[in-house]
C-alpha cells in the first residue's frame, strides 16, 4: 500500500513511517503541511508519482495549529474520491471527527495518535478506508457512550442498539459488529434497521445511512456538549 | 428742647416700589476721592449749620451739644454713603434728613423768636425719618403697618404738642417771655391734661416701636438679619432711652427735662447711626465669605458640599442646589434673576416642587450653573431676599459653578484614566491569554509530537525483533511514554484547554465534567464569546466545580450559561456544604480573573445550603 503523509512534526512523522514501513507499506510522500501534501501528489507537471493508496493527515497544522487537517481531507476528497483519508489526532472530542465525516462521507477515518501503537492493526484500518469504510477511534467512540445524556433521539435507542450503532461509528461492518456481539448477522441486521428507523432515516439507502447514522451519532452525541438541543 | 416721647424709632418715608438690587456690588467698588471730598464738604456744612443752630447750647451744656453734633452728623454720613446704594435712596434720604432734623431739636436753646415753639412742637420729627431708615433698610418698601404707624407717630407728636403749646404760654413752659409763643387760651389745667395725654399717647408709640422692632428681627432671615441686627438692637435702645428721659420728666414735673437725661438718651441715640453704619459697612464686606467659600468647594467640590458651602456664605438654610445634568431638560436661561416658575419647564418645576415642598418656586431666587460650553450642571434655588445681596449671590454662585465645572473637569480626566487603566488590563488580559495558547500549542505540537513519534519508532522498532526480553522492554518503555503524554496533556490542558479555544466554553466544560467525580449538569449555550470572556468563565467554572468536590463535598452541581449580545451569564450552584469564603485564595483569583475581564462575580453560599456563584462578563 502507497502511503503519503502530512505532519508538521518531522519527528512524529519519522516514527510513523519506520512503523509503516515495518509492516509493509510503503511511504511514498512526506510533507509537513496539508498544502505541501496535496502540491506533492497532484502536482501541475503530467508526470506525476505513484498516486497514494491513503494519505494520513495530521489534524493540527501550521498555520493556525486549528483545523487543517480537516480542510486538507476535503480537498483531497475533492479532487481524487479514490484516495483514503486517515486523520491522525490527538484529541478524543468528537467534534474533530464530525466534522471531518461531515467533509469527507466514506472512506475516512479519525484515530488518536496514541493509539497508533500496533504495525498490524494500523495497516488493517488502512486497509478498510481504502474499502470505503469508516473508521473512528476506540477511545473516542467510548468517550462519547459514556456521556450522560439528558434528551434526545439517542435516548431512545436501546443499549443493545446503541453497542450495534457505537461499532458502525467505529467502521465495522455487520459481519464484524455480529462477531464482535455475539449475534448472528440477520439480528444485527435488524437492529441497524430499527437504528436507521429510529434516527429517521431512509430504510432503503443502507450504505448511506451507514454513514447518516454515525454521523447522527456524532451529531447528537456532540450536541449534548450544549444542553438540550 | 422739648419734652419728646418717643424718640426715634421708625419712620417712613418714601420707599421706593421697584426692586432693591444690587446693593453690596455699588458698596463693594472703591469710590473716587472726589466722592469723599463731597461727603467731607456736606459734612462740614451742615456741620456748621447745627452748631449754629445750637449755639447757646454750647454755652449751657457742650457735652449734650457735642453727642448732638456727633449723632447728627453720624447720621448724614451714613446717609451719604448709603446714597448710592441701589434702592436704598429712600433710607438714605431719612437717614440724612434724621441728622439734620436732629441738630435742630436744640434750636430752643436761642430761646428767642418761635424756635422754642419749634423745638417743643417739632423736636421730635427726626424720629420719624430715623424710624423709617430703621424699619426699612435694607428692603424695598415699608410695609402697610409701618407706614401707618410712622404717620400715625408724625401726626401725634405735632398735635399732642401743639395742644400743649396753644393751652399754655412761654413761661409756663419755662421758657423766656421773649419767644414767640401762639398761646390761644391759657389754661393750665388743660394744658397740664393735654401734657399727660401726650406721655400717654407717647408711652403707647414706644410699646409700638418695641413690637415693630421686634417683629421686623424675628421675620427677618439669612443676610438681612445679620445686617440689621445691630441696627434694631440700637433702635431698641433708643427707644428705651427716650422713654426713660420722658419719665425722668414726668416725675421732675418740669417742661424742659434734666440736662443730664438728655445727655444720657443721647449718648444712647448716638448708638443708632453707628449702627447703620455699621450695617452699612457690614454688607460692603459681606464679599469676604466668597473667600471662605472658595476655599470650601475648591477641593473635591460636589453638589452636596456646594449645598453646604452656599447655605452657610448665604445664609440661607433654604438654599439648594439641584443636579440638573443629566436631565436634558431645558433650564432658565443664565440671565434668570428671579425666578418665575413660568420660565422653568414642566420638569424642572416638578424637581422644584419635590425639592421644596413647602416652597413657591416663583417667590425664589434661581440661578443655572453651566458648563463653559453652555450645557446646564446644576440649578441654585434660594431665598428671594438674597436678590438684596445680588452682587454676592451671583459671586457665590460664579465661584460655586467654577468649582462644579472644575470637579466636572477632573472626574472626566478620571473617567478617562479609568478608560485607559481599563484599555491596559483588557491588554494584559490578552497577552496573558495568548501566552498560554501559545504554551499549550509548544507542548502539544512540540513535546507532545516528539513523544508520539517516539512512541511510533519503539513500536516500529517492537516489530523488528522477535526476542522476548527486547519485546518486553520496548513495550515497557511505550507503557512509561504513554503516561508521560498523558501527563503532558493534562499539563497543557491545564494552562488552556484546545477544546475551549476549538469549540468554546460547551466542549471545554464537557470535558472538566467529566474529569470530575461529580454529577454536573451542563446547561451551556454553544455561543462564541471572545477569548478572553471565554477562558475567564472557563476558569471561573473550574475554579467552583473544583471547590464544590474539595471543599464543600457535593454530589451535585449545575452550571448554565447564557449569553446574551452584550454579556455572558454564568451560574455555577452545588448541593455542598456551602460557607465558602469569598477572601479565600480560590474565590479571591476567581474573582480576580472575573474582574480582568471586566465583569462581576456574586457569591451566595450560606453554610449548610450549598453555593451558588454567578458571574457576568461583558462581550458586546
Amino acid at each position: 500500500m502507497r502511503i503519503a503523509i502530512a505532519d508538521d512534526s518531522a519527528l512524529f512523522r519519522s516514527g510513523l513511517v519506520l512503523l509503516l514501513e515495518a509492516s509493509g507499506a510503503r511511504v511514498t510522500t512526506q510533507a509537513s503541511s496539508g498544502e505541501e501534501l496535496i502540491a506533492s501528489i497532484f502536482p501541475a507537471r503530467p508526470d506525476r508519482p505513484a498516486r497514494p493508496d491513503a494519505v494520513i493527515l495530521d489534524l493540527r497544522m501550521p498555520p493556525t495549529y486549528t483545523g487543517e487537517g480537516i480542510q486538507a481531507a476535503a480537498e483531497i476528497r475533492a479532487r481524487d474520491a479514490g484516495i483514503g483519508i486517515l486523520v491522525l489526532s490527538t484529541f478524543a472530542e468528537a467534534s474533530y471527527a464530525s466534522q471531518l465525516m461531515e467533509a469527507v462521507g466514506y472512506g475516512v477515518g479519525y484515530l488518536l495518535k496514541d493509539n497508533v501503537t500496533d504495525a498490524g492493526h494500523l495497516i488493517s484500518q488502512l486497509e478498510r478506508i481504502v474499502a470505503g469504510e469508516t473508521v473512528l477511534d476506540a477511545t473516542v467512540v467510548r468517550r462519547l457512550l459514556a456521556r450522560k445524556r439528558s434528551a434526545g433521539r439517542m435516548d431512545t435507542l436501546n443499549p443493545r442498539e446503541r453497542e450495534v450503532l457505537a461499532r458502525m461509528a467505529e467502521g465495522r461492518s455487520n459481519v464484524g459488529i455480529a462477531k464482535d456481539l455475539y449475534l448472528s448477522p440477520r439480528t444485527v441486521e435488524a437492529h441497524v434497521t430499527s437504528v436507521f428507523g429510529k434516527l429517521g432515516l431512509d430504510q432503503t439507502d443502507t450504505d448511506n445511512n451507514r454513514i447518516r447514522a454515525v454521523l447522527a451519532y456524532l451529531r447528537l452525541a456532540g450536541d449534548q456538549d450544549g444542553p438540550d438541543r | 428742647m422739648g419734652a419728646i416721647a418717643l424718640r426715634r424709632n421708625r419712620h417712613d418715608p418714601a420707599a421706593e416700589p421697584d426692586g432693591l438690587r444690587e446693593p453690596s456690588a455699588a458698596a463693594i467698588r472703591p469710590r473716587p476721592l472726589r466722592f469723599y471730598l463731597g461727603i467731607a464738604a456736606i459734612l462740614a456744612a451742615l456741620g456748621g449749620l447745627a452748631t449754629l443752630a445750637e449755639l447757646p447750647e454750647w454755652r449751657e451744656s457742650p457735652t449734650l451739644a457735642t453727642v448732638n453734633l456727633v449723632m447728627s452728623l453720624t447720621f448724614i454720613l451714613t446717609g451719604l454713603l448709603l446714597r448710592r446704594e441701589r434702592g436704598q435712596r429712600g433710607v438714605a434720604w431719612a437717614l440724612i434728613l434724621a441728622g439734620v432734623f436732629r441738630s435742630l431739636d436744640f434750636i430752643d436753646a436761642w430761646n428767642t423768636g418761635p424756635w422754642p415753639v419749634y423745638a417743643v412742637v417739632f423736636g421730635g420729627i427726626d424720629r420719624v425719618f430715623g424710624g423709617y431708615a430703621l424699619l426699612r433698610y435694607p428692603r424695598a418698601a415699608l410695609g402697610r403697618i409701618q407706614w401707618a404707624y410712622l404717620l400715625g407717630l408724625a401726626g401725634w407728636m405735632v398735635l399732642s404738642r401743639g395742644l400743649v403749646v396753644v393751652t399754655s404760654t412761654a413761661q409756663s413752659t419755662g421758657y423766656p417771655a421773649s419767644a414767640w409763643w401762639p398761646t390761644i387760651s391759657a389754661n393750665p389745667q388743660l394744658s397740664e391734661i393735654f401734657s399727660t395725654a401726650q406721655n400717654i399717647g407717647d408711652a403707647i408709640f414706644a410699646v409700638l416701636a418695641v413690637i415693630l422692632l421686634v417683629r421686623r428681627l424675628v421675620e427677618t432671615r439669612g443676610l438681612d438679619r445679620i445686617v440689621i441686627a445691630p441696627i434694631i438692637a440700637a433702635g431698641l435702645a433708643a427707644v428705651f432711652a427716650v422713654t426713660a428721659t420722658t419719665i425722668a420728666q414726668v416725675f421732675s414735673s418740669i417742661s424742659v427735662g434734666p440736662t443730664d437725661a438728655f445727655v444720657a438718651e443721647s449718648l444712647v441715640d448716638v448708638l443708632l447711626p453707628l449702627a447703620f453704619l455699621v450695617a452699612v459697612i457690614q454688607r460692603a464686606l459681606l464679599a469676604r465669605n466668597l473667600a471662605g467659600l472658595s476655599a470650601r468647594v475648591s477641593a473635591g467640590a460636589d453638589l452636596g458640599r456646594v449645598r453646604y458651602a452656599l447655605r452657610e456664605t448665604l445664609h440661607d438654610p433654604t438654599l439648594e442646589v439641584l443636579d440638573v445634568s443629566g436631565s436634558g431638560a431645558p433650564v432658565p436661561g443664565p440671565a434668570q434673576s428671579s425666578a418665575q416658575s413660568s420660565a422653568l419647564s414642566s420638569a424642572q418645576s416638578s424637581v422644584l416642587s419635590s425639592a421644596l415642598p413647602s416652597a413657591r418656586a416663583d417667590s425664589r431666587l434661581v440661578e443655572v450653573i453651566r458648563t463653559d460650553a453652555g450645557a446646564p450642571i446644576a440649578v441654585v434655588i434660594a431665598d428671594a431676599a438674597l436678590e438684596r445681596y445680588r452682587g454676592l449671590f451671583d459671586a457665590a454662585v460664579r465661584t460655586s459653578g467654577l468649582a462644579l465645572r472644575n470637579a466636572q473637569l477632573q472626574a472626566e480626566a478620571a473617567r478617562a484614566e479609568l478608560d485607559n487603566v481599563r484599555a491596559s488590563r483588557a491588554r494584559i488580559v490578552a497577552a496573558a491569554l495568548a501566552e498560554r495558547r501559545r504554551l499549550e500549542r509548544d507542548l502539544h505540537d512540540g513535546a507532545q509530537q516528539r513523544l508520539l513519534g517516539l512512541a511510533a519508532r519503539l513500536t516500529a522498532a517492537m516489530s523488528q525483533t522477535e526476542d522476548p526480553g527486547a519485546t518486553a522492554a520496548f513495550a515497557g518503555a511505550r507503557d512509561e511514554l504513554g503516561l508521560v503524554l498523558a501527563e503532558l496533556r493534562d499539563l497543557a490542558h491545564g494552562i488552556h484547554p484546545a477544546s475551549l479555544v476549538q469549540g468554546g466554553l460547551a466542549p471545554a466544560l464537557e470535558e472538566v465534567a467529566e474529569r470530575l467525580p461529580l454529577a454536573i449538569h451542563l446547561d451551556v449555550a454553544p455561543d462564541r464569546v471572545p477569548p478572553a470572556a471565554e477562558a475567564a468563565a472557563y476558569f471561573a467554572a473550574c475554579e467552583a466545580l473544583t471547590n464544590a468536590v474539595k471543599h464543600a463535598r457535593a454530589s451535585q452541581a449545575r452550571v448554565t450559561v447564557h449569553v446574551t449580545a452584550s454579556q455572558l451569564e454564568m451560574e455555577i450552584a452545588d448541593d455542598g456544604a456551602g460557607g465558602a469564603d469569598p477572601a479565600g485564595r480560590g474565590l479571591a483569583n476567581m474573582i480576580d480573573r472575573v474582574s480582568a475581564a471586566d465583569g462581576e462575580a456574586g457569591i451566595d453560599s450560606p453554610p449548610g445550603h450549598g453555593t451558588r456563584i454567578t458571574l457576568r462578563i461583558p462581550c458586546g
